[in-house]
């Protein structure tokens, strides 16, 4: 089986500074592939690249087995770490817009937009202007702007910076789907906690260089002992039952479970 | 055509379209317009040589004749009635002396009332005169003194005392005006001829211009006026739109910039489809703004409308040439200067630092309207040609002297030639620099980092 993405010898310079030096990757179709490293890395030029939205100076990017193309650029779904959206253009206009440069018509943007819009809350919104909705519904829009042709691919820059907790649930629980319906989703994040709990592999940059990359087992595995391990976790009670424990210690009647939701 | 490319044209034409700003532009502009000309005209009309003058008459055979000349003006209600009595005895009089007549019934629409006094003096007392007379003029209790000698009956030579050399000059000009025929008057008698010989033998020769052509065009110097009114009409059009719409580009580009939209775009189309919807959809604005434009004067000049209006002849008739050639040459120039201006715009972060590379563009543009004027009276000399072969003032030149006098057809051509270039060139450029610029934040670029963008590989 051919790799989703595959990067061979990429670099891309900046005058003298490179960015990216020679970049080897192989991210396999179905797999939650996390691209880590500290600010500066290289995370955003090596996706760039790949979007072909800026060219390498030398190396080959592959995406689905092709060489990146217009039509190749449908199938993929990309939010960038900037991202932002028409302000006075109406939330319907906008998604419909990244519908059409995706070459997704009008009819079909709806139909499958649909059970998003109302799963976010977002129906009440659609007809008013998007410099009139709250920071997180716009997140939402722009999240839902990256979903709209049904990519198979879907790359993420910094996904999660600058979310509202709420959207980090929302947003996690998308990729979740995504993972059970065998579509490879990339994203970049310097919280390497987060990439921690997500990925099935990651590859580690650093100064635009590969330090290590493989699955979160593998590499786990081969660190075994040689990195100290965190001490062990004393066992400690949850605070909701704490909370239950002392509503009955009380002699109240004890929360239902629509008051604890 | 391209679906995305059509997405793009699509949401920056209703963009525009649908905002209140774009409808009071359009029926803004041309209220303005015609409120500017209705000022212009009630202006004219309205042009006043009132006061108190001083007259200082050393020669003393001026001032009377001066006083005479002065009653002997035609006003208003006799300017009609000269007119009348010429079309009585229209058999004997000849044509020029009816022009005569109405070019000077044209002088009354300057409303004159002056009040002429004789100031006593000797070319001794002179000095002391003066003093009081600049006093008077200081305190405004007089507008002005003149002063007059023998030379002026020799040589014309005169003086005007005012508060200002400049203010008041229609004053001086009608008070210069009464002067020369009283003048020549006394000259006249002196060399024994009847003063009155003077206003029989006057003639004013009218120059009727017409085409060197075979057949009569219908193209007279009577349509000189109305054919400048056309010309510069439709130059300021093409001048105006382009400041406007390149603006228009300017802030579009800087906004999804700003807003952080374009990497998400750049995503799903390329930079230069991108600049090129942008470009196309602005450019339909500005057709529909015209559209709209061409509506409201068609409607104005239907007959019945026209009736109603009052305005029995109805709109000037314009020449096809010129309607194609502002078609022609607006297209052209606006693709040059929006290629510009979204090249320009690109690499910057607010509309300040753009502006300062935009006004590069904007000021070859104004290079044009200063020259228009001395183009429009030679539209084939040197400069007119020249300026019609450089493309960022060809837009606007060949299209002036297209609408004045057609330029031999081969020039035309090959203005638009260099046109299309340039602007092939410029789109080039225009597109390189976009696609890095619309991704650079922080530090402003300088003019040779933009350079170098253009030619570095992607």
């Amino acid at each position: 089986m051919t790799a989703a993405i595959s990067l061979k010898g990429v670099v891309k310079r900046f005058g003298k500074f490179a960015a990216v030096d020679h970049l080897d990757l192989e991210i396999p179709h179905g797999t939650t592939f996390g691209l880590l490293g500290p600010n500066g890395a290289g995370k955003t030029t090596t996706i760039r690249m790949i979007m072909n939205i800026t060219k390498p100076d030398s190396g080959e990017i592959r995406v689905l087995g092709e060489k990146m193309n217009d039509k190749l650029q449908e199938r993929i779904g990309y939010l960038p770490e900037e991202r932002g959206l028409y302000r006075k253009m109406k939330v319907v206009d906008q998604l419909l817009f990244f519908a059409a440069i995706k070459g997704v018509d009008k009819d079909t943007a709806m139909k499958r937009l649909s059970p998003w819009i109302d799963s976010m809350d977002l129906r009440p919104w659609l007809l008013k202007k998007t410099e009139e909705l709250s920071k997180g519904m716009q997140q939402k829009v722009q999240f839902l702007g990256t979903l709209v042709h049904d990519p198979e691919v879907l790359i993420l820059d910094e996904p999660f910076a600058g979310l509202d907790p709420i959207n980090v649930i929302l947003v996690k629980d998308f990729l979740a789907e995504f993972k059970r319906q065998g579509k490879t989703v990339i994203f970049s994040t310097h919280v390497l906690e987060q990439a921690e709990r997500m990925c099935g592999s990651i590859a580690l940059l650093f100064r635009g260089k590969k330090i290590l990359d493989g699955t979160l087992k593998d590499i786990k595995h081969a660190y075994l002992g040689r990195v100290p391990l965190p001490p062990p976790v004393e066992p400690e009670p949850e605070l909701e039952k704490i909370f239950i424990k002392a509503v009955q210690e009380s002699g109240l009647e004890a929360p239902s479970a629509e008051e604890l939701k | 055509m391209n679906a995305k490319l059509l997405a793009i044209i699509k949401r920056e034409y209703l963009q525009q379209v649908r905002t209140k700003a774009f409808w009071i532009a359009t029926f803004l502009i041309p209220g303005l317009g015609l409120a500017l000309i209705f000022i212009q005209v009630a202006l004219t009309r309205t042009l006043v040589a009132k006061g108190r003058i001083g007259v200082v008459d050393l020669s003393g055979r001026l001032y009377e004749p001066l006083v005479a000349e002065y009653k002997a003006r035609p006003t208003d209600d006799e300017a009609e009635k000269p007119k009348k009595a010429d079309e009585a005895k229209a058999a004997k009089v000849d044509e020029k002396s009816v022009t005569e007549k109405m070019s000077e019934s044209r002088n009354t629409k300057i409303t004159t009332k002056l009040d002429l006094f004789k100031v006593d003096a000797t070319p001794d007392t002179l000095p002391t005169v003066r003093k009081k007379l600049n006093e008077d003029v200081q305190k405004e209790r007089i507008k002005a003194y003149i002063v007059l000698t023998p030379k002026t009956l020799e040589t014309g030579a005169a003086e005007w005392r005012a508060q200002s050399v400049k203010a008041e000059v229609v004053m001086r000009e009608q008070i210069a005006n009464y002067l020369s025929r009283a003048a020549t008057k006394e000259r006249l008698k002196d060399k024994g001829v009847d003063p009155a010989v003077y206003e029989a033998a006057r003639v004013r020769v009218d120059l009727e211009a017409h085409e060197a052509k075979e057949i009569e065009s219908g193209e007279s110097g009577k349509n000189v006026g109305m054919n400048l009114a056309i010309s510069a009409t439709f130059f300021f059009l093409i001048y105006i739109s382009i400041f406007i719409y390149g603006a228009y580009i300017m802030r579009g580009v800087l906004e999804e910039k700003n807003n952080r939209i374009v990497e998400v775009i750049v995503s799903s189309v390329r930079p230069t489809t991108l600049m090129l919807g942008k470009i196309l959809g602005i450019g339909l604005v500005g057709l529909t703004q015209y559209a709209v434009w061409a509506g409201l004067a068609l409607a104005i000049a239907l007959p019945s409308v026209a009736a109603v209006a009052g305005m029995s002849e109805g709109l000037p008739h314009i020449p096809a040439a010129t309607i194609g050639a502002f078609v022609l040459f607006f297209l052209l120039g606006y693709f040059l200067y929006a290629s510009l201006y979204a090249a320009l715009s690109a690499p910057f972060n607010t509309e300040q630092e753009a502006q300062q590379f935009v006004i590069i563009p904007g000021m070859m543009l104004m290079l044009t309207t200063t020259t228009w004027f001395f183009a429009f009276n030679q539209p084939n000399g040197t400069l007119a040609t020249v300026l019609s072969f450089f493309p960022f003032t060809a837009p606007l030149m060949m299209f002036m002297r297209v609408s004045v006098q057609t330029p031999p057809l081969w020039q035309i051509g090959l203005s638009v030639a260099i046109l299309l270039v340039t602007i092939w060139a410029v789109a080039w450029f225009a597109g390189r620099v976009y696609r890095v610029g619309i991704l650079m934040y922080g530090k402003k670029p300088t003019l040779p980092e933009i350079f170098r963008w253009a030619f570095q590989t992607d």
